[in-house]
């Protein structure tokens, strides 16, 4: 008797732990890693202003602890390189753009590819649908065939301007390189704040590294790109010195003093005080732009695409953020449960409807709620520009960082008057020693 | 008993003598950290390349020295002539003593955001300030040619209180019969400084100065926070350089080179000072 009754409580024991797959995908396990604890590194970025209220959720969802840093970039990238190479770091998720460091950290072996996390009916959610996030977005995730990272936000290099300076006096909004330069030069010296202060004509970034991200759009306009065919340094052909010396007209003669050190926290605020007519930069950005405590030109930014070279080319880049785990993660089931939820469709929801943060999913842009705090101007280059731009918003090489310091001197001597040709070469030398220096097998 | 000194032994030998030495057998090799290669021995081709090759090195060492060189003379100017000013007798002397040594306490990472805002062109109070006496509008340390004295001033504003300190206790050593004597014999207060004050204080400021010296020569803090190197490698010292190189590019091996060069110099500078402080100069 004893013996029979033993047998059914097992027999009905196996047939649970046997239907528990199945009940899974109706009730997914965010409990699974209860009780552990995460270490998040974020950039000092308008997704982690926007998702930082919502973490507490995070941790009444799970149980886990969530140990969240936030760093301004520079600082934040170097952190992120220092504590993966050092192969004992305790970052658990940190934020990350693959086509700055995807292809170097992939090959050194950082990254935990996430492609068996996705599939794992365990591990992701049955509603969680992959494929409901933007087509390019996702490609921007995968590096040499792995993916390596959920996108959590997608964005444009783009022209934003001010609707009223360009109504005022009467301005075309451009819609090329020629009518940007033409408008600069309209507008700079004008009037463009309530008070009657005078304005400059653009706005950019000019310091060194940094800058190269916004010049990418102008080099793809103007026809030339950063690498050959065969991987040799092209920006220094006849386009590339055409649309150096356009970026370092356009901040020497029509943009604000001191453009040779302004990273985009500066150029932004220059723009959002109501400094200046127009503004190349990301588009998502926007957050700043109509921060209703900071900003004096709420309401009045138009949301363009990137201004058409002479050939009709597009500037537009479509730089992708990313959540991605290293490998040395001590606790992946924890680390993928965050990246999941942070990119799940009532997170990406949130995030965009309350802060206008650009999202990556598809649904939520078909929403009508979802796209509230989006104006519409902007959503709607976004998608073009998400469709005809180029994902090159840095040059495809293993040495990004030192790269984008040798162009970016080159765009330095451009806004200081210099010999830019010269510059120019110097720079494709440069990127051909470090390519040869960091790529060798 | 060697027992006892065994811990500091260990925690000496750990912390210290492993990173020089580990940093001298990176210094000969090449190493790209972020591939999955190991070291590879190059000799002394990480100097070479450094002295021959590269530009932005040599361009690196020359701020360095221009920085330092700069830096350390307005310090030593301004803060003798402090503590020459805050060693005379006068009411609350003490209250501006302590004012005077704060700008050395505080954090300078902040010193630094502080001065970015005052350098600012549009928005700045320097160019306010200089505007009053007729110059500018300058781009300060957005511009190439004068980035690297406007973060000396920077530095001295930090700093000058350091050899003030160190001066001021000289001072208050210097023995009184000399005086007492010059004072018999006539002698003006200008030539009791020259010729008494000044050769007394000598082995004080030298020893002040050597710290002044070596701390600019590895500057670091305000310059990153303030430039970055920028604009283009227009303020990037040899620190700077290296911090890029080894963890920004990270190019280890080479960056060990720069360091041992870098440790070098300031081991130079130092030796030198020394010497002129015994007086063999």
């Amino acid at each position: 008797m004893d013996v029979t009754r033993r047998m059914w409580v097992l027999a009905m024991a196996l047939c649970l732990a046997l239907a528990s797959p199945a009940l899974a995908q109706q009730q997914f396990n965010w409990q699974q890693a209860k009780g552990t604890q995460i270490r998040v590194l974020l950039n000092k970025h308008p997704w982690q202003a926007a998702i930082e209220p919502h973490l507490k959720e995070f941790e009444t969802l799970t149980g886990i602890k969530l140990v969240a840093e936030v760093y301004p970039e520079d600082q934040f990238r170097a952190k992120v390189l220092v504590e993966l190479a050092s192969a004992a770091s305790s970052i658990d998720v940190f934020m990350s753009m693959p086509a700055q460091e995807g292809l170097k950290y992939t090959r050194a072996g950082w990254l935990q590819p996430i492609d068996e996390f996705l599939k794992n009916p365990a591990l992701t959610a049955s509603d969680y649908n992959w494929n409901d996030f933007l087509e390019k977005s996702r490609e921007a995730m995968v590096i040499e065939g792995k993916t390596v990272g959920l996108p959590i936000q997608v964005e444009n290099g783009s022209l934003m301007y001010r609707k009223d300076v360009f109504q005022k006096y009467n301005v075309k909004v451009p819609t090329t390189l020629d009518e940007l330069e033409a408008a600069a030069k309209a507008l700079n010296g004008k009037t463009m704040t309530d008070d009657g202060q005078p304005g400059y004509g653009i706005v950019a970034r000019g310091k060194r590294a940094a800058a190269t991200s916004v010049f990418a759009a102008y080099l793809h306009a103007m026809g030339s790109t950063w690498l050959g065919p065969n991987r040799e340094p092209m920006f220094n052909n006849e386009d590339g010195i055409k649309a150096l010396e356009l970026y370092g007209r356009l901040l020497r003669l029509y943009g604000p003093p001191g453009s040779e050190n302004n990273h985009w926290y500066e150029a932004s605020s220059i723009f959002s005080q109501g400094k200046a007519a127009m503004y190349t930069d990301a588009n998502s950005l926007f957050p700043v732009i109509e921060d209703a405590q900071k900003s004096k030109v709420i309401g009045k930014v138009g949301y363009a695409l990137f201004p058409r070279g002479p050939k009709g080319q597009y500037g537009s880049t479509v730089p992708v953020w990313g959540l991605a785990m290293p490998k040395t993660s001590q606790n992946q089931k924890g680390a993928w449960l965050f990246m999941q939820w942070a990119t799940a469709k009532e997170q990406v929801f949130a995030v965009q409807s309350e802060k206008g943060v650009l999202g990556a999913r598809e649904s939520v842009w078909k929403d009508p709620k979802g796209q509230a705090k989006v104006p519409a101007d902007l959503r709607e280059s976004l998608t073009v520009g998400s469709k005809v731009g180029t994902p090159l918003w840095n040059p495809p090489v293993i040495a990004v960082a030192e790269c984008r310091d040798a162009i970016g001197a080159a765009i330095v001597v451009s806004i200081q008057g210099g010999d830019v040709k010269a510059a120019a070469n110097k720079a494709a030398a440069d990127v051909k020693r470090i390519m040869a220096e960091t790529e060798k097998k | 008993m060697l027992v006892f000194t065994l811990p500091s032994v260990v925690a000496v030998s750990l912390l210290m003598a492993f990173p020089v030495a580990y940093t001298l057998y990176m210094s000969v090799h090449s190493w790209y950290a972020s591939s999955l290669t190991s070291p590879e021995f190059v000799g002394l081709g990480n100097f070479r390349r450094a002295f021959v090759e590269d530009d932005r090195f040599r361009n690196a060492l020359w701020l360095t020295v221009y920085f330092t060189g700069l830096a350390t003379a307005l310090q030593l100017l301004l803060g003798v002539s402090l503590a020459l000013v805050l060693n005379r007798p006068f009411r609350g002397k003490g209250f501006v003593r302590s004012i005077f040594l704060l700008p050395m306490v505080a954090t300078p990472v902040a010193i630094a955001l502080v001065w970015m805002m005052m350098y600012n062109p549009t928005l700045g109070v320097m160019n306010y300030l200089v505007g009053l006496v007729g110059l500018g509008p300058y781009k300060w340390v957005s511009n190439a040619a004068i980035v690297v004295p406007a973060l000396a001033v920077v530095d001295t504003w930090e700093w000058t209180p350091l050899i003030t300190l160190i001066t001021l206790a000289g001072l208050a050593t210097l023995p009184i019969e000399p005086y007492e004597s010059a004072l018999i014999d006539g002698a003006s207060s200008t030539q009791m400084f020259w010729r008494i004050t000044l050769p007394l204080l000598r082995p004080t400021i030298v020893v002040a100065l050597l710290f002044r010296a070596i701390d600019c020569l590895k500057t670091f803090d305000i310059i990153y926070v303030m430039t970055q190197g920028g604009p283009g490698f227009a303020s990037e010292t040899l620190n700077v350089y290296t911090f890029q190189v080894g963890l920004f590019y990270f190019h280890i091996g080479y960056a060990s080179s720069l360091l041992v060069i870098l440790f070098a110099l300031v081991l130079g500078v130092s030796l030198l000072l020394i010497k002129v402080r015994r007086g063999a100069w």
